[in-house]
């Protein structure tokens, strides 16, 4: 290796270097993020071929079926193979008294890109914060020391109800009345559907439309 | 009177038929699929078979009903002015029909009496699905449906009771 090499090759290491610590620099500044960054309630490509909205409320027994039956598996087989977009909305019924204040706590967390696993807790122990009103609880023991702070910081300032309102002006919009509801849009087409739908089932209409 | 008021059961029951199966025809088979399901009485690829035939054999059914009955009526109107032994044929053979299509209807609407009142039993909160998505199932369901199983045996029973004591020959009368 001549001098001249060597020196290249110093010159291109050094800039390297140089180059991942500024990258890292911006990943800190992007983790640090807004003070209020948007509510992230959608999961998967956009550009994919079916759009799936899901109008639920935390508190509803039908929604947790729908969820942890249904949801789930789609999100393994088809919003991660880029097959499905799926977006959450939230649609807290006042018959529900601790709904609203779950939707909070999913928006909080959605914040902070952590609406599935904080969905997740809410509708695997609905019986326990249903029950006993201590939404918080429940959330906590998915969510880091760090983030349940930064979580009860967005639900303090009052503004997590403006982005649950708009969900639920939404819903009045597409006539949506009871939780909870899917609909489904492929090609221009939107295909509602009320209620719980079993994963074979909705299986089987989603290929059918992907064969479309 | 009778035969009009059995003519005019057969004609309603036709149309209350092809709007259920209508409704249900214009919204994608997952959307009755899942009303289907929730009733926990199939297994998922039997509620898809479900979904997919059912509302057009409604749809049918009542059609046929609707046409048969207005058949039936046109028959009787013109075997009474004009005696003949052709149309006295054609007003048996309207009956029978619409006998026989009656107690199709009334099968169908017996079976989803039970259903219903099976759910209703075991309270559970469903969709009715009767006429479409977004009507629970309740007590006013369960009685709008028995009044409709009721129509409908009542019109078998006539059609049966005409098509069997009208005689070919003597005009309808």
């Amino acid at each position: 290796m001549t001098k001249q090499t060597e020196f290249e090759v110093v010159l291109y290491l050094l800039i390297s270097v140089l180059s991942c610590g500024g990258a890292a620099g911006q990943g800190k500044t992007a983790t640090k993020g807004p003070a209020d960054p948007p509510a992230v309630k959608s999961f998967g490509s956009k550009g994919a071929p079916i759009t799936m909205e899901v109008f639920s409320d935390f508190q509803c027994p039908a929604c947790r079926t729908l969820f942890l039956d249904t949801i789930r598996p789609v999100m393994q087989n088809y919003v991660s193979a880029g097959k499905v977009y799926f977006i959450h909305r939230d649609m807290p019924l006042p018959v529900h008294p601790y709904s609203r204040e779950a939707a909070r706590y999913a928006n909080a967390a959605a914040k902070l890109g952590k609406l599935e696993q904080v969905a997740e807790a809410l509708y695997e122990r609905q019986a326990v914060w249903s029950a006993s009103g201590n939404v918080d609880a429940v959330v906590a023991t998915v969510l880091s020391p760090v983030e349940m702070t930064r979580v009860r910081q967005f639900i303090k300032s009052g503004k997590l109800d403006a982005g649950i309102d708009k969900d639920v002006a939404m819903a009045n919009s597409q006539m949506v009345k009871s939780t909870p509801t899917i609909i489904l849009t492929h090609k221009g087409q939107t295909f509602p559907i009320v209620g719980v739908v079993s994963y074979p089932i909705l299986r089987q209409f989603l290929e059918e439309q992907l064969r479309k | 009177m009778w035969r009009m008021i059995l003519l005019a059961g057969g004609h309603g029951l036709g149309w209350v038929l092809v709007y259920a199966g209508y409704v249900k025809v214009r919204l994608p088979w997952i959307s009755f699929a899942a009303t289907i399901e929730a009733y926990k009485l199939l297994p998922a690829d039997a509620v898809v078979f479900v979904a997919r035939t059912l509302p057009w054999f409604e749809l049918t059914l009542g059609a046929l009903l609707v046409l048969t009955s207005m058949a039936a009526g046109a028959s009787y109107g013109y075997s009474y002015f004009r005696r003949s032994v052709i149309a006295a044929w054609a007003a048996k053979g309207n009956m029978m029909a619409l006998a026989a299509l009656s107690a199709v209807a009334s099968a169908l609407l017996l079976t989803f009496f039970a259903i219903l009142v099976r759910s209703f039993v075991l309270g559970m909160d469903i969709d009715c699905g009767c006429f479409g998505p977004g009507e629970k199932l309740s007590l006013r369901t369960l009685v709008r449906d028995g009044l409709l199983a009721g129509l409908s045996l009542a019109v078998t029973a006539g059609a049966v009771h005409r098509s069997r004591s009208q005689t070919v020959g003597s005009p309808a009368g």
